[in-house]
């Protein structure tokens, strides 16, 4: 059984089905990856992993345990830890409060969350602005702080939504580094991404999802050859970067 | 019948926020302009109250134009990432403060009525009787909802306020130019606002701080009936207004109040959207 | 001496000598109407600092707390007149009774959106002022309906009931409760609970990913507040020896505070300092000099500067108003102006 166990997820609002009996199953330190057309319902799926959304039916396992329906703060408690498509950094605070907020969940004590928060910068490569407000850094920093301030809590699994919408050509290629730093360091990822170069490339698995159902999973080899994929995504350009 | 006119204020609201997403705390004072304005006109020109309705209606809605130009629209701009300003909450409850405070010190703090051919007319139905000005009330509160509703729906102009309700940005993309169209909803909202004061003349005191019960009110029905609705702002009129003429007659009319406050509560508790709202991600 | 440390310098003896003239003050200025002007700066500065720990820490606007200063004051009177308890003592009942209030209310409202919740909370303040107007008893407890409570004027200076003649104590009472209510303002802005509230008051979803239950902080702010502004509610019945529910429960109150708050910098710690000895010494003297000529006039100049700072400066004054003060340091004593 991997780590997390997504079974027979659905979630509808109203007659619009926008997860439809999904299953996948992820094993620890895999970077695994969940792509398809616009509108499939992947960030749906996502915020019900991540507790945003309480799904419609379907159960979802970590570790063995049914988190299925808990709340997005006790889910961080079990250290599954996620990104935004959309950032949102805590814009009137410096980068370090950002990160100190992550660190919070660890320690109660100040000064300590504070060195675990430095620790987390240095490694993104934040720690210079570390008094800089969130609100004045650039589009690639925010985007680097809202995963730094992610793994400031330590998760073991991180969720990335989409991070690296916007980026240039050689911010993706250091995003995709910093993403396998992050799991060789022990932490299994679960990401959304358009940008096919990149998720082709970096995922150990995917996942394709069309119209709320699953169509497929593999390794990017079968997922790049299916047929079924392939006709999903008629009309979008490969390699999107 | 007192539930008409509520609604009709309230509609004037329900506009002004499902549309700009704006919590207009100076409704109320609105209201009030609109009531000093017709008395005056009827004190000096001794016209009948309705017909006072031509000159409030293009005053007020001038008047709610310039307001939303002037103050709340920087307000806005700077907050645009925000999807919820509060600051513009605070700035319309300065607005209502300097307007009720003007008000009050222009024309002092007594009640006045307004004579006027309508005052204490009825209506003789086999036993009962209607008041004259209250019938002619909610007529107008139905016409000019009725107007309304045809307005959004068929003019251009109604069909730009409904886009950009949905979604301001879209809706600024498609060449709609945002900020005028909100100016005009403003606009609109206080010339209801307006009208309902002209409406109210003929049988209710004039004083400055007339407006605030209504905000009150009209903020409550609003949120029962649901932000942007129009029928849900005239329904939860009515259901408002029934609350107020029904319970009087089982316990005193501050009991009553304190019913209207409690099903307030409820409402924003079980359904926030009220009754005809639509769904928002609140 | 070079110019920072001269600055330091200059900037720590303005301080020690704003504090001893503060702590000194009724000893010199021994006029009773400007003392009194200056006790109720305090207060307010007190009430809008415990107002702040929600409206400006949580990030949510709360206009009914003056419910709270009401249940404070009725309270800790009501208990005194029925059973001679000294208000010293009645006035954590009604302390402990606010929390409680409170915490219930909040625990429905704080989950509503922002401009949701500040009806709601008005709504509140209001249902309890009408219900407070309306009741003449409860139980053995006088509350006297619209007319208010009067508090009997005991001869001299009584400590164990709460009173004194001159007004010196009474500052001096107000001056300690303003600077502890700074100091726990501080201290919750420092640990982690005060992050964690500044966090779920700026982005929600975001704070509540980083694993914190937001709700949960935004209702312990809020008993925390309503406890120390029912403290502030028995001072003030104290002080003034009468008061009803139109003034001590009614819109107007809770508006100042917010306005206060607002106009100083909500969420800051000095912001309600700054916005109260603006806003207060504005609304006495306008009213003192003004109101029978023109009455309200103090609060159309409070809607006023409430609309230009909303426009100019919304975050408040607190911020420019540091800058200058940074700046007249830098001119006096010569050292750099911080680059930008």
């Amino acid at each position: 059984m991997g780590l997390l166990n997504v079974q027979n997820l659905s979630k509808h609002f109203g007659g619009l089905k926008a997860v439809d009996q999904v299953d996948l199953s992820i094993e620890k330190g895999q970077i695994y990856g969940l792509i398809g057309p616009n509108g499939a319902g992947k960030s749906t799926l996502f915020n019900c992993v991540a507790g945003s959304y309480a799904p419609t039916s379907g159960r979802i396992l970590y570790n063995g345990e049914d988190i299925t329906g808990w709340k997005p703060w006790n889910i961080c408690r079990k250290k599954i830890a996620r990104t935004f498509q959309i950032v949102k950094p805590f814009q009137t605070k410096t980068v370090l409060a950002n990160a100190l907020v992550g660190a919070f969940l660890r320690t109660a004590n100040v000064s300590e969350a504070e060195d675990m928060a430095m620790a987390v910068l240095k490694k993104f490569h934040l720690a210079d602005k570390r008094n800089v407000l969130a609100k004045n850094l650039t589009i690639a920093d925010r985007k680097r702080l809202e995963v730094a301030r992610a793994m400031a809590t330590a998760p073991d699994m991180l969720l990335l939504d989409e991070c690296m919408a916007g980026l240039r050509h050689s911010e993706v290629d250091e995003t995709l580094d910093v993403i396998r730093e992050i799991r060789d360091s022990g932490v299994t990822i679960f990401m959304i991404e358009h940008i096919m170069r990149a998720i082709m490339t970096v995922s150990d698995r995917i996942t394709v999802i069309q119209f709320g159902r699953k169509i497929m999973d593999g390794t990017p080899q079968e997922v790049a050859n299916d047929e079924r994929v392939v006709k999903a995504y008629l009309g979008e350009s490969y390699g999107a970067a | 019948m007192t539930g008409a006119y509520y609604g009709l204020a309230a509609l004037g609201l329900t506009l002004i926020f499902g549309v700009i997403k704006v919590i207009n705390f100076a409704h109320g004072s609105l209201l009030m302009v609109g009531m000093f304005t017709a008395y005056w006109i009827i004190q000096l020109t001794g016209w009948h109250p309705y017909a006072a309705l031509v000159l409030v209606i293009p005053l007020l809605f001038a008047f709610g134009y310039a307001l939303q130009g002037i103050v709340i629209k920087p307000v806005l701009e700077a907050q645009r990432e925000v999807r919820e300003p509060t600051e513009v909450i605070i700035v319309t409850t300065g607005v209502w403060y300097i307007l009720d405070n003007l008000a009050l010190m222009l024309f002092g703090a007594e009640f006045r009525t307004a004579k006027t051919s309508l005052t204490g007319q009825v209506f003789f139905i086999g036993d009962y009787f209607l008041p004259k000005p209250q019938f002619y009330g909610v007529i107008i509160t139905i016409a000019t909802s009725a107007f309304l509703l045809w307005f959004l729906k068929h003019t251009r102009i109604g069909r730009s306020i409904r886009a950009a309700s949905l979604d301001r940005d879209a809706a600024s993309l498609m060449g709609i130019n945002q900020y005028r169209v909100y100016n005009i909803a403003f606009g609109i909202g206080a010339a209801i606002a307006g009208i309902v004061g002209c409406v109210l003349i003929p049988f209710y005191y004039v004083y400055p701080s007339v407006g605030v019960i209504f905000d009150v009110k009209c903020f409550i029905i609003v949120v029962l009936g649901g932000l942007g609705s129009i029928p849900g702002a005239l329904i939860g009129g009515v259901i408002v207004g029934l609350i107020e003429s029904i319970f009087p007659m089982f316990m005193t009319s501050t009991w009553t109040e304190l019913i209207v406050y409690a099903v307030f509560m409820a409402v924003l508790f079980i359904r926030p959207a009220g009754l005809f709202g639509e769904k928002r991600d609140w | 001496m070079n110019p920072a440390s001269k600055k330091k310098t200059i900037d720590m003896v303005l301080k020690i000598v704003l504090a001893l003239v503060v702590f000194t003050l009724p000893l010199w200025l021994t006029s009773p109407t400007y003392l009194q002007i200056l006790i109720f700066l305090f207060l307010f500065a007190y009430l809008t600092t415990a107002w702040n720990l929600v409206g400006g820490f949580a990030g949510v606007l709360p206009l009914g707390h003056s419910a709270y200063v009401g249940i404070g004051a009725y309270t800790s009177t009501v208990l005194f007149i029925t059973w001679g308890i000294s208000p010293w003592v009645g006035m954590w009942v009604g302390a402990l009774i606010a929390a409680v209030v409170g915490t219930i209310i909040g625990i429905p409202t704080l989950k509503l959106r922002g401009a949701y919740f500040a009806l709601s909370t008005m709504a509140f303040g209001e249902g309890i002022r009408v219900l407070v107007e309306n009741t003449m008893t409860v139980g053995p407890f006088i509350i006297n309906g619209p007319r208010g409570i009067n508090i009997p004027l005991l001869p001299g200076n009584n400590l164990a009931a709460y009173q004194f003649v001159s007004k010196v104590p009474y500052y001096y009472i107000i001056l300690i409760m303003l600077i502890v209510v700074l100091f726990i303002t501080r201290y919750v802005s420092r640990i982690r609970a005060g992050h964690y509230l500044a966090a779920g008051g700026e982005e929600p979803e975001a704070a509540q990913a980083l694993g914190v239950n937001v709700a949960k902080y935004k209702v312990w702010a809020m008993a925390l507040s309503c406890f120390l502004t029912a403290l502030g509610g028995t001072f003030l019945a104290q002080l003034t020896l009468y008061f009803y529910p139109k003034q001590i429960l009614g819109l107007d109150f809770s508006f100042e505070l917010a306005f206060i708050a607002l106009i100083g910098g909500r969420g800051t710690i000095a912001g309600p300092i700054i916005g109260a000895l603006i806003l207060r010494p504005v609304g006495e003297f306008t009213r003192i000099y003004l109101s029978a000529v023109l009455p309200g006039l103090h609060l159309v100049i409070y809607g006023l500067v409430l609309i230009l700072v909303m426009l100019f400066q919304p975050r408040g004054l607190v911020e420019p108003l540091t800058r200058f003060y940074d700046w007249i340091l830098n001119r006096i004593s010569g050292a750099e102006t911080r680059k930008e």
